[in-house]
Formats: structure tokens, sequence, C-alpha cells
């Protein structure tokens, strides 16, 4: 039987088709996107600096990411062409705090919004709105704003830097906030120190965690969730370090072999606007769960070797993220130079041609820019996004890794709460 | 300020509640996200209720209310307007048209709702805004203007929003503008409280980015002189703004949204080429003559001077 789900409450809206047998299992699932908005072309023929005020409207959740993208790809262009470009620490680490900062935001959302929320559903416990969790959200947003401005949809990095030039004052207000963002991770995420987080990963014992997030794996638990999910163990990240990891073999990576596929889009034929980004041609998992791999961190690791890539393994990575993020920010804000300077003057983007490529990792994953300018105006301009990696809508012989992990659940409902442990954006994907 | 407490979001409808339906077009989800981010939003949902949002669990799923449109009190529009634009596989020109008369009040929440903003950038032709599309009052809810209220701004403010939702609730009537902007949060100009106006007065122009010192609209392409918000009065996060983190205004509540070559000032004979808004050339030159003329020692020295 073919059922077709339109899955809600993610950002944007996505449609699963479900080929199901008699009993209900899950044997076959696509994905489609269907909301496209051309933001490439925007781009073109504009002045590359508009590029940061354009490219965050791609995503109201992670639009940061795309201005942070965007600024590495043009200071990138400028380095190509043989023009030398300078960017103090300090900005270099304002920019880490404010991008840390939506990827932590992101996180709780996702937590609360979507898995407690969709878990809880399924069991027919519906929750009430996790107003806690927003306003948390919104603290650490506060947070961000100290430096960029507002969130969402600041511009505030520029090839050189950062616009703003904070005093203590901002940095005081900062540490404090992120306090109260700390404290909410272990009394109400954890329910117990990230300290002995930790020992539960590795020692297995999660599950009997106090927590919201406890509750979402017992949920999961309940519906016989908790290792379903496994997908093709690949991982990638190309933000920052470049590596990937296929069962357990680490080796490092290049952009040079990312391609993207158009073959299911309706420009071909198919039935979706999103093409898919692989890797020598195969589907790679981006995001928390190949970040926490890669770092070799001991806790998800451990479990990764239990459960394999399966939702456990995933959800716990992206929730042990925002408490490595937090220790992050704190580190950032309290060895501060404030006496550099926030920007050094570039020379004009007028005088340069050439291209580029901006790699960064969002809250789902890698996220690459690239473009070409010319006399620094944009000739062409090329997002992949990280839902193209994990949503990626492949073949019978050759499956997206999403669409992997929803094959063989016991239903579609159980299947589409799967889909969801991807953290599941549709802005992004069409863009 | 203490986190507000949870509350039951499928509790059954609630008489005394105004009801809500939040809609988006071709969108980014911005203004949702800026909307999440008002920490009253607690207070708020005690005198409204959604009976559909698009991230906010809420009473239906947007498949429901396709099936049966809902009566509501406000509709709620975020994102660009296109007729075959499709939600739940419904284009807008059926389902907006529909859950616009079946309610009290429309309010187009961000730049893209209000004018078409930059998603209109993507096919001119064939996008808008709900009432207008760009100046142009020529938007599908044209019959109903009275009705709507406009929240431009990339994204609105969630303070904007929560304002226009309380006049609702209490009653009272909301002055509006030309392009049906509420006169309270949009008589105001991006640059009224703006940290920098000191230097704006004497003509002082920032050197570069990253420096507290020097007013953007010189060289660094700022419009908060001729743009129309309450930015620098309710601040973003409840604490900062563009011009206070040193970034140009890029004039998003306009309905000339985006313009080109936002990070710098088109100049004539080294004078901005756009005064500020309802300045005569002449009085602005007379002025700027006079003010340059001096050099204010204070001014031009950095204002704090160890750096930090």
């Amino acid at each position: 039987m073919i059922t077709h789900e339109l899955i809600e409450r993610i950002e944007g809206e996505a449609v699963l088709d479900f080929k199901t047998d008699k009993s209900g299992i899950v044997r076959d699932a696509n994905i489609r996107f269907l909301h496209f908005r051309g933001m490439e072309a925007i781009l073109e023929g504009r002045n590359a600096l508009d590029a940061l005020v354009i490219t965050p409207r791609v995503c109201g959740i992670c639009g940061h990411s795309h201005l942070i993208a965007t600024v590495k790809m043009i200071e990138n262009i400028y380095q190509n062409a043989g023009v030398k470009i300078r960017i103090s620490d300090k900005a270099k680490a304002i920019r880490q705090i404010t991008l840390s900062c939506e990827l932590i935001q992101n996180h709780i959302k996702w937590l609360y919004l979507i898995m407690l929320h969709e878990s809880g559903k399924l069991l027919e416990k519906e929750p009430k709105v996790a107003l806690k969790a927003l306003y948390v959200s919104s603290q650490v947003n506060q947070l961000c704003a100290l430096f960029s401005g507002q969130w969402p949809h600041s511009s505030y990095a520029i090839p050189g830097g950062v616009t703003c030039d904070p005093t203590y004052i901002e940095v005081m207000q900062a540490l404090k906030i992120l306090s109260e963002v700390e404290r909410f991770i272990a009394d109400e995420v954890l329910g117990c120190t990230p300290e002995a987080f930790n020992q539960a990963m590795s020692q297995n014992t999660l599950l009997s965690l106090k927590g919201d997030f406890g509750t979402v794996l017992r949920n999961f638990e309940r519906l016989g969730l908790l290792e379903q999910g496994k997908s093709h163990g690949r991982f990638l990240v190309l933000g920052e370090t470049q590596e990937i990891i296929v069962h357990l073999e680490r080796s490092s990576a290049s952009s040079d072999n990312v391609s993207e596929d158009i073959s299911n889009t309706f420009a071909e034929g198919g039935n979706t606007y999103a093409k898919n980004a692989l890797y020598n041609g195969e589907f790679f998992e981006t995001g928390p769960l190949a970040r926490a791999l890669v770092q070799e961190h001991t806790g998800v690791s451990a479990l990764h070797r239990l459960y394999g890539d399966s939702a456990v393994t995933r959800i716990t990575a992206r929730v042990e993220e925002m408490v490595s993020l937090c220790a992050h920010v704190r580190q950032l804000l309290t060895s501060l130079d404030l006496s550099q300077p926030s920007f050094i003057t570039p020379p004009s983007i007028e005088s340069i041609s050439g291209e580029g490529l901006g790699i960064i990792e969002a809250p789902r994953g890698s996220l690459i820019h690239r473009a070409t300018i010319e006399k620094g105006k944009i000739v062409s301009y090329s997002i992949i996004t990280p839902t193209q990696w994990n949503l990626g809508n492949g073949t019978q012989t050759n499956l997206g890794v999403a669409q992997k992990a929803m094959i063989g659940a016991e239903s579609i409902a159980k299947a589409s709460l799967l889909f969801r442990t991807f953290d599941v954006c549709s802005v992004c994907t069409t863009h | 300020m203490n986190p507000p407490s949870a509350i039951t979001s499928t509790m059954p409808s609630n008489p005394t509640k105004l009801k809500i339906i939040w809609l988006q077009g071709i969108t980014c989800n911005g203004n949702t996200h800026s909307f999440l981010n008002d920490p009253l939003l607690g207070t708020l949902l005690d005198e409204v209720e959604f009976i559909h949002h698009p991230i906010l669990p809420a009473q239906k799923t947007l498949k429901e209310v396709v099936k049966k449109i809902p009566k509501s009190d406000i509709l709620i529009f975020e994102g660009a307007y296109s007729a075959s634009f499709e939600r739940a596989g419904v284009p807008m020109e059926t389902l907006l048209l529909a859950l616009a008369s079946k309610t009290k009040h429309i309010i187009a929440m961000g730049s893209c709702a209000s004018f078409g903003g930059i998603f209109k950038e993507g096919a001119p032709e064939h996008i808008s805004g709900i009432l207008f599309d760009k100046e142009q009052e020529s938007g599908p809810l044209r019959s109903m203007r009275e009705k709507v209220i406009t929240l431009s701004g990339c994204p609105a403010h969630p303070k904007w929003l929560s304002f226009v939702i309380d006049m609702i609730v209490s009653g009272k009537t909301i002055a509006v503008d030309e392009y049906r902007r509420p006169k309270a949060l949009y008589s105001y100009l991006v640059h009224n409280g703006c940290l920098r106006n000191e230097y704006f007065e004497w003509k002082v122009d920032s050197d570069h980015f990253g420096t507290k010192e020097g007013c953007l609209f010189y060289a660094q392409g700022c419009q908060g002189p001729m743009t129309h918000g309450s930015c620098n009065k309710i601040l973003w996060n409840e604490v900062s703004s563009k011009t206070r983190a040193g970034t140009p205004c890029v004039g998003c509540t306009e309905p000339t949204f985006p313009k080109s070559n936002l990070f710098s000032t088109k100049t004539y004979m080294s004078i901005p080429s756009e005064m500020p808004l309802g300045i005569p050339k002449r009085s602005y030159l007379a002025l700027a003559g006079a003010a340059k003329s001096f050099h204010i020692k204070r001014l031009e020295e950095r204002l704090i001077d160890d750096n930090a």
C-alpha cells in the first residue's frame, strides 16, 4: 500500500511516500520537498557583500550559520585572488560564540518541540507546550544578540571581522546568561551534571536519567525505537576539520569529492525540489553524531559501539553537543581579548575577482557556500545544505541516509518519528 | 525573570480566548522564530490560543485546517504570496482567501507578507505581499484592506506582534500609516535611539566597521535615518539592534527592501545621495557644512581609550 504522509511541525513541510506491506511494515520511503525559492538566483548580479544580508534568509532557524558560511566564503575568494585578508583572534572567537549559540538554541527547540512532543503523542500522552524550553532558547539568542545585534537575521560578520566592538558589559552579561542556560541543561534536560551525563553514556545508563532527555529516551524505548533508525554508518564532517568515517574507518576528506545529484528533482522528471548531496557518489550522514564521532567523543563513541547509528545514538549526540558547546562558549568568553581589533579593513570588494568556498558546521551538519565573483559582483552562487546530505532521496540500490533509517519501521507513524531524529528542515533543503 | 510555566496546547478550545491561525506562504520561518523569542510568550498564550501554528503544538494540523476551514479571530500570514504556491496541497489563492474571509483581523507578519520582501526577487511578476506588492496596493487581500495590519521587518520583532494582539484583545483601534503599519511602532525611524546619534549630529563618520565611534550613514550604507521602525526603542532580543552592534540598518521594514550595495553609501559630491527622511537637501547641506566646520575633539577620539 502506498501512503502519502504530510510531515508538519518541521521547518517548512515535507511529504513522505511510504510503501507498506500487509502488516504495515515500511518497505520503501520516498522523501519529497515541494517549496523552492531560488535563493541562488536572487544572489546573482548583486554585490558580494549583499550576500551577507540575503543568505541568512535561507533559513529562520539556522540563518546565522548561512551568514558565517558566506563571510568565510568571501574571505576565501580574497585569499584565492592572492589578496591578504586578516581576521583578529577576537573576531574569530566572537563569530564562534554566536554560531555556537545558534546550534544550542536549535538543539533545545528540537528536543522539546519535536522529540519530546512527537514521541509523547505517539504514546497518547501529548505533553504541554514546553514554554520553559522556548524561554531558555530566547536567552541563548539574547546572548548571541549581545554581539550580533539580533537573532534571527543578523549581518554582523563581514569580510575582515565583525561589526561589533563589545565591552566587558556585553561579556559579563553573556557569561551570566550562559550560567542560566547551563543550569537549565543540567536541571531540566539532563537531570544531572554534565560529568554524570558523560558517565551515563559510557556506562550505558542513560535511560535512568531523570531529565526531559531521559523521558525522550524512555518514550523511544516504549515505542521500541531506541535501536531502530540505523543507516549506512557513513559520516562526514567538512567544516573545521575535513574527515569521513565509513564503517568505523576514519580518513581525511576533501570538498572536491562533493557532488550534487539532480536526477530526482522536478527538472529531471522527479517530484522534489531537493537536490541530493553526495560524497564520492554516496550518501553520508552529517551533523552532531558525525561531529562527535570525528572528535572521538568518549561517551558518544561508546554508545555508537553498542548501538551503531540508531536513534538512541543520534539523539544523544545532539543533546551532548548542547553541553559541549556551552563549555566552548564559556571558554571563548573568558579568554576574549578585547584589546584586539574587531575588524581589519580589507581591500575593496570591487577590486576582487575569483572563486571561493566557505564551509562551516551548522546545527544539522556541514554547510557549503561557493561562489564566483567578478569585480565584486556575484556571477554564480551555490549552496549545499546539511539536510541535502541527511534527507537526500536515493534509489532502492542507493538509499538516502534518512530513507534507509525509516525502512523496516513497524508503522508509518514510527518511521515518521525516526525521520524527525534527523532534525528535518525543508526550507534549507530546497532553498 | 522566572521562566514561565508550561501550558497545555491541546486543551479543548476556550471560548474566552482569541483564536489565531498562523499560515505560511513563501518563507524562511524567520518570523516564526522571531516570535518564539518573546520572553512573555506564556502571558500572551493566556490571552490567545492557536488553532494552527507551523511549529508550536496547536489544536489542528494544517491538513485538518484545509479539510474544514475554521473561523478565527486573527489570521497571521508569514511569507510572500504567490497564487499557485501550495500548502497541504491547496494553492494560496484558495487557502489564503478562504481563511481571510473567515477571520476578523489579518496580520501581515514580516516584509515578505507585507510587500513581497526578499522572496519576491525570485519571481517578481508572480510574488507579492498579501495587501501590497512593493508600494502598490494590488495584493490578493485588497478587498479586505480594513482588516489588514502590516508588520513589516525582516523579521518583525516579537513585541511588535504582541502589541498588535494586545490592542485587538483590548478592543482598541490601531492607528495605521499608508501601508497599514501601526503608527505607534513605525512613526519612529531606526535612527531614533541609535547610540551613534551624536556622531550624526556633528557629521563624524565611522572610519571603518568594528568601532564604537562614528556614524554609519556617511560611508557604511546605514539606512537608519530613512527607515521606519522602532528597532532602537524596542531593542532586539531585549538587548541590542543592528546599529548598536555596528551593523548598518538595511532598511528591512520598507517596501523597497532589499535594495542593492547594502554596505556602502551612495554619494554625490561626497554627500549621501539619499537624505534623512523629510529633510530637504538644502537644509541638510547648510547644517552639515556648519557642523563639519567645527572639530569636536571629544567626538574625534576613541570613546574608551584603553580599547575595552
